[in-house]
Parts: C-alpha cells; structure tokens; sequence
C-alpha cells in the first residue's frame, strides 16, 4: 500500500496495484458517512475495432459498450439492483465515449456492497432471451435522445469535425445497430475489456484504507485471470480538416440551438503534457467567452446568447475538440459577431490582470470540486486513465503563463478547423 | 440548536441558521426568500432576481459584478426561483472557498456576505428605480426559460400534468410566472414588486461551513442592514383535494417518444407524523431501480428505459413519469394502474418493505455529507413548521410494516392522467 499525502490539498491518497493488474486506490474523508465507489473500464464507445495481443482482429457493433454496460447487472439470481437495495446502496452506470463506469453510494454494509460491486461486474451472464429485451429498453432510450435538442447539437457538432474517428457514433448506437448484438459480441467485449489490468476501483468516504485493501486483495485471490496481453485500438486515419463545415437538423425547438468549435490538429498528448493542454485550453476559452467577459456581455446585451451560452473541451489522445454554444435566435449573425470580437483578440491577446482573475476563478472552482466524492472519484479515474493525476492540477494552474495561454488561442482558434452545428425548428 | 445541528437566531428581520463543520472546503450560503403563489406577483417576483443578479450599487455594471465573484477565487453565485407547497420560493446560493486553502488577502465569508447582502439590499438604482436596459433583457431572458420548457419534453410533460392537475390552485402556476404578464412590466412598478417582495417575503439566511452563529450575526448585521422586527413564519394550513373522477388528458406534438405523467393526490404531508408511510409507499411503489414500477414497467415489459414516482411533501402530491412508445399507451397504462391497486391491496413484501428501508436510510444518511442538501433538509422544517431530524425520520421508517404502507396507499387518489404524444398516427 502506497500512501501520498497532499499538504495544500488537505487530502491523503492510498494506491495498491492487485496481483492481476488491477489498480486500487482510496481517498479516506473521515468526515463523511457515505462512501462512494466507482468500478471503470477504459472501454466506451469508441473502442469498436481492436485486437488482443495476437489475437483477431474484431470490429463490434455501435453502442455494444453501452449495450454492455445495461446487461452486466443482470446476474443468474436476477437483477443486481435488488441486492444493492438489500444493503442501503444506490447503484448506477455510465458509458461514455472511452470508459464505462458502474458506481455505488451508500452509509451502510460497505464491504458487502464493495464485494458486490467487483462481483458483479467481474461476472457476466448473457443469454440469447436477456439480450432480446433489452433492446426494447435501449431502443426507448435512443428515442429519449433524438427527442433532447441538446444531445442532438451536441452530437451533431462532432459527427461535422469527426469523418472516420468512432466519436462521431452516438454512444448508445442505433435502434439498428443494436439490433446486430447477440451474446456472443457481448462476451467478446467483455473479455478484451474487462480484464482486471484494464480496470480502476476508486473508493472515497468514510472507509479505512487497509480495510478496503485486504477485502479486494482477498476478493481478486479468488478469481483466476490469466494475464492479458495489450490490447491494441485500431483506428482509421482521420483527417486534420473537419467533414463537414455545418450541419443542420430538424427539431421542434423554441429558438434555434447552435454549438461550433474548433477541432485540434495536434493529436497523441498524454500524460502530463495533456492535462497542461486541457487546463490551459479551458483557461483560454474562459478568458474568450467565459460570463464575465465583455464579449459575452455584449452579445447578451444584444439578444444574441442566453444564461444557456457555455464552452467545453473534450478531449482524448486521438481527438480533441472546443464546444462551443447556446440558444440563439440568429446563429449566423452571433457567428459573424463572435468572428470579428475573437479576430480582434487573436491580435492583441489577453490582459495579464484578466489572466490572473480566470486562473483564480479556476483554483477556486477546482478546490470546490474536491467536497464532492462523486466528483472526485469520476475526474480522478478520468485523468488516470489518460496518464495524468486529478491531485497534481493545483501546481499546473500556479505555472501556467499568460504566454503560454496566448499561444493556445493562437494554435487553437484556427477558422480552418471550424465546425458549426444546429437544430432548427422543421 | 435544533437537532440537526444548526444554531438558530435572528438579526436583520432574517432567521439564521448557521453550522459550523470543517468537514468542506467552503462555505456554504444559501438565502430563501418565501412569499405565497399568486397570480398577481408571481411574474415580478420570478424577474426580481435576474435584475438583481446584473448588477448593484457597488457592482453596477455585470462584468463588474461577475469578475468580483472571479476575484474571490471564483466563488459559486447563483439563483433559482421555484415552488415549495403553495410559496414561490426565491433562493440564492453562494459556495466560497474556505480561505486557509489559498493566499487571499481579504476574508473571503466577510467578502461574500458583504457581496450577497449587496445582491439583495443594494441594487443599481437610475432615477429612483431599476436599469431600464437590465429590465429589458432580463424580462426577455425569462421568456425565453418560459418558452424553452418544452425542448426538454420528460419536463414539459410533468408540468403540464401538474398545470392540468392543478388548475383551480395557485399551484398551476409555473415558478417563473406567466408570459403575458411580462409585457406590462416596466422598470418602475418592477422597483416596486421589489421592495414590497423584499418587505413581506419571509427570510431565512443558511451558513454551512468553518464559521461560528456570532461571526455570521455579526457578518448579516453589517451587510444586510434590514430593519424589520418580525421576520415571519411559513403557514402550515393545509387542505386536502378531493378527487372524484380521473381525468384523461392527450396532447400531440412532433416527438419520437410518448411521455405518460400521472398525478395523484394524497391526504399526507410533511408536518404529518403519517410522513414516513407516504415515504415507504413512494419508494416501494417507484422511487427506485427495485420498485413495482421499475420492475414492472421497464424490466417485466421492455416499455420505458425510465418509470417512476415521485412524493411532493410540502404539496401531498404524487406523480408518475415514463416514456413510451405511443403504441404501447394502453399497456402502460394498465401495468402502472395494477400497480397502484396493488399498493391499495396491501400486496407488499418483505422484502420490498426492507429494500425500501435500507435505501431511504441510505439517502437521508447522505444528507449529512453535502452542506446544501443539509441546508435543504433544514429548511423543511421551516417550511412545515415540523421539527424532525433525519434520524428521527430514520427512526420512524424503520417501524413501518406492510399495514400503515397500505394504510398510506388508501390516501393516494389517482388524479390525471396526461400523455404527450407525436403527431403522426400510428
């Protein structure tokens, strides 16, 4: 058991790595009752076409992580939701586009509701019949999101810059590519994905370390692993210019939904070197668009945007893009506007007073994300997952220059590289 | 000190309720100020905020407003405005770092009590009233929240039922007021609804965090600076709804997914010493992944991805959401009916009831681990006017057998049933 203590943080971290590769890690919060523990795979929705060390090369329907992720708390004994709700926990999931995520809460039975975490995700059981009726709760769930305008210009936005990448396919997949799932791409997903050495359990709450770690410890020395080779990705080449210019589709909204952004052309960061990026690429878009800004202001003032106008930057070694949108009643003008405003800045920069009061707007905004265990628990293994570490970003925000943010809105706002998505009213 | 662990006092014609903990990095504030629904105030009283959150006297204009909130480490500020029984809830929220994990210069609780007491004591005056270009777009920034409900169909649905449901009550009232009444206001008469909201609104003033009642007394006296000697009280009358007949209400829109929202009616609110047998009845009848609903509707029947209920202890209303596909409405219909004769029945099992307990234990024990959801609990009691502390509560929905469930499910009157339907016929 490693132990590392964060001075400034107020936070001590506790690391095992199990026999089969699994990594452990613990946040005690010896304030709190609840403890939160979340299970993950580095599997999601763009893992589509891989081989396993030697073996085939496989290429599996859309939406099968996701697919996956709902049939894995079905148990021989029945649904696993009643064996959490024997013990006082509220379970959940989640798929997103490069990890699935199973998770449980609870104030009680801690250990018992650890056991049945790992149990049943270490656990499958699909037969033909199960996988039939899910495909009617899926396909009600596709429906929900075509409905969602949200969803929908989100994806959008990436379906305009991504030509070849799998982030461009919708997580949960089609009515009709789900239709293609049966048991058996089912299994083959699960034993390239789910081996334990691919797989993080992060517990935070009112739990001792040692205790959780002899539990797993005991847990995993029962199950048999043979060690797996790496799991090699295959992806096409994508292109550095985005597909599509704009693209548009049809539902009944209240006001056109717009949301553009730049795809980057710079791929392949991990690590450190990553998180610097995405840190500093939030800084910037912060200081572009963020609430607090003229240009905000004034295009609020001018009917353009409402409270609904944000950012995002999402980003992954193969991809990276900036999310960028709102509510508009004139997506073309509020385009051009914000063009001309953002050309002006590509000129002059960024104020180093403006620069100081963003980076406090997000040591601040960091710090208050350190009182959610939930929050806590889902960046942590985001991070790790990617190479970084959620405990370290304090010190990067401190070295970040003006230079350095002024040259990512030079290499990042490229028009080039622009992509603009919305949904109008048909 | 009540047993939930606030201190409470009075200054400024405020009640105060202060928690001191270190377990969080911040401090927590929230303000509430009440005032009955009414057809006549509801649409200014919604609008008040959004003037004041653009700027005050100190603040005028709202990049200077916001970089403060930039300047003390980017601290949370917000605002929401919704229902809670028959008042029109306005909540402000402020969440600012606890200043030992940064290097400010300043007090960072003094600054955002000074900052908050300005929000709401001080705003920007021109000539005797509010900014006339602040009014403008604000009064547009709400109609447009208005008319945006229904892009989010799951919630447009559950408001129109509850709209329907509730139509001879102030309760029919959305929190956000009334479109056609936004017209009228100008920024003279909306300077007035303000002083006179802030006159008659009864208020309530939370601090969760590493501070003592005699700092916070202090902090209010300075900053807020009202001079009201009566600070009110919630009223708890509450008169039960009959229900003779349901009713069927179908509305067609261009959607993929058909939404079913029912509404019920029950006799039991959150001042009653019956309240944890409507708790027990919502969670074994809905309330979670192990319940008749869920069970029934989604994992027997492949319907819906989402079936579940919903308890309003402050209104004694219950309410029912799923979405289906619209072939399927007499189906889903007759599956959720049976289940709500099931509970009348009294067709409960041990199971069911000891699942129940241990999830309800679960979510009220988790209280404690979020200052704002230990804020909320609290103020439940203000509201009702009923001292009970989650363990308590705990306490009570531990005695329940399968008998007061039945007994509270002799009080639960189906109401209206509401289906949201596409256009084209199947």
């Amino acid at each position: 058991m490693e132990k590392i203590h964060y001075e400034r943080l107020q936070e001590t971290l506790y690391h095992e790595v199990m026999d089969n590769g699994l990594q452990v890690y613990v946040l005690p919060k010896p304030d709190f009752l609840k403890t939160y523990a979340t299970f993950a795979t580095k599997f999601g929705s763009v893992d589509n076409h891989f081989r396993v060390a030697d073996g085939e090369e496989t290429q599996v329907p859309d939406g099968i992580a996701h697919f996956l992720e709902h049939k894995m708390f079905e148990e021989p004994e029945g649904d696993i939701f009643a064996t959490f709700a024997s013990n006082g926990a509220s379970a959940n999931a989640f798929t997103s586009f490069d990890q699935t995520v199973y998770l449980f809460s609870a104030t009680e039975n801690i250990e018992t509701n650890l056991s049945t975490l790992v149990d049943f995700v270490q656990n499958p059981y699909f037969t033909d019949e199960n996988v039939e009726k899910e495909k009617g709760i899926i396909g009600q769930e596709i429906n929900m999101y075509a409905d969602n305008p949200d969803w929908r210009v989100y994806f959008g936005l990436i379906e305009a810059m991504y030509a070849k990448h799998p982030v461009h396919i919708d997580i949960a997949g089609t009515i009709e590519s789900i239709d293609t799932i049966t048991k058996e791409t089912l299994y083959t997903c699960y034993h390239s994905f789910y081996h334990p050495s691919n797989m993080l359990l992060f517990v935070v709450g009112g739990v001792e370390p040692e205790k959780v770690f002899s539990l797993i410890r005991a847990n995993q020395g029962k199950k048999s692993y043979q060690k797996q080779g790496e799991i090699k990705r295959i992806f096409e080449e994508e292109p550095k210019e985005v597909a599509k210019k704009r693209l548009e589709s049809k539902l009944a909204v209240s006001m056109p939904k717009i949301m553009f952004g730049f795809k980057e052309k710079e791929e392949g960061l991990t690590g450190e070197a990553a998180v610097r990026r995405d840190l500093t690429t939030k800084l910037m878009l912060d200081l572009l668009l963020g609430s607090s800004t003229a240009l905000y202001q004034n295009l609020y003032d001018a009917d353009l945007i409402s409270d609904s106008f944000g950012h995002e930057f999402n980003s992954s070694p193969q991809y990276a893009f900036s999310a960028i949108g709102g509510d508009t009643k004139d997506p073309d003008l509020l385009l051009q506007r914000i063009k001309e405003e953002v050309n002006l800045l590509l000129e002059s920069g960024f104020a180093e007073k403006d620069f100081e009061r963003a980076r406090k707007k997000k040591i601040g905004g960091y710090l208050r994300m350190l009182n959610s265990p939930e929050s806590i628990a889902h960046e942590f293994t985001r991070y790790q997952f990617r190479g970084g570490d959620l405990f370290e970003v304090l010190p990067v925000y401190e070295s970040i220059t003006l230079d350095e943010v002024n040259k990512r809105l030079q290499d990042h706002v490229d028009w080039e590289q622009l992509a603009v998505s919305l949904v109008v009213s048909p | 000190m009540t047993n939930n662990g606030f201190h409470h006092g009075n200054a400024a014609g405020m009640r105060i309720h202060v928690l001191p903990t270190k377990a969080f990095k911040t401090f927590a504030i929230s303000l509430y100020a009440g005032v009955p629904l009414d057809e006549d105030t509801v649409t200014p009283t919604a609008l008040v905020p959004f003037v004041l959150r653009r700027g005050t006297a100190t603040y005028p204009e709202t990049t200077q407003f916001r970089e403060r909130l930039e300047e003390l480490y980017g601290a949370g500020f917000g605002f929401d405005v919704y229902k809670r029984g028959d008042y029109q809830i306005v909540q402000f929220r402020m969440d600012t770092i606890n200043d030992s994990f940064v290097q400010s210069k300043e007090s960072l609780l003094a600054e955002s009590f000074a900052f908050l007491g300005d929000v709401l004591t001080q705003p920007l005056l021109e000539d005797g009233s509010f900014r006339p270009s602040y009014v403008a777009t604000e009064r547009e920034t709400v109609r447009k929240k208005l008319e945006a409900i229904v892009n989010d169909k799951a919630r447009y649905a559950a408001e129109r039922c509850i709209e329907e449901m509730c139509r001879f009550e102030p309760y029919r009232l959305h929190p956000l007021g009334q479109r056609a009444d936004l017209e009228g206001i100008t920024p003279e008469n909306l300077y007035q609804s303000y002083k006179s909201w802030l006159d008659g609104a009864i208020l309530d003033l939370y601090v969760v965090g590493d501070t003592t009642p005699e700092e916070v007394e202090k902090l209010v006296k300075r900053h807020f600076g009202g001079d009201k000697s009566d600070t009110g009280a919630y009223s708890s009358k509450f008169t039960p709804v009959a229900v003779n007949e349901v009713r069927t209400i179908e509305e067609k829109l261009d959607v993929n997914q058909g939404k079913l929202n029912m509404g019920l009616r029950t006799s039991i609110t959150y001042k009653d010493d019956t309240y944890a047998t409507a708790l027990m009845y919502n969670g074994i009848f809905g309330g979670y992944p192990h319940s008749k609903l869920f069970v029934n509707v989604r994992e027997k029947e492949s319907l819906a991805y989402y079936a579940s209920s919903r308890y309003d202890g402050h209104k004694g209303i219950g309410t029912i959401q799923s979405g289906i596909e619209a072939k399927n409405y007499g189906k889903a219909v007759d599956i959720i009916r049976k289940q709500l004769d099931e509970m009348k029945a009294g067709n409960i099992s041990d199971l069911e009831l000891s699942q129940t307990k241990a999830m309800i234990r679960n979510l009220l024990s988790e209280i404690q681990d979020s200052a704002f959801e230990m804020i909320s609990f609290d103020f439940n009691r203000q509201i009702s006017g009923k001292d009970r502390s989650t363990l308590e509560l705990i306490e009570q929905v531990e005695a329940i057998g399968a008998e007061e469930v039945k007994a509270a499910a002799d009080t639960f009157q189906l109401d209206t049933i509401y289906f949201l339907t596409g256009q084209k016929e199947e």
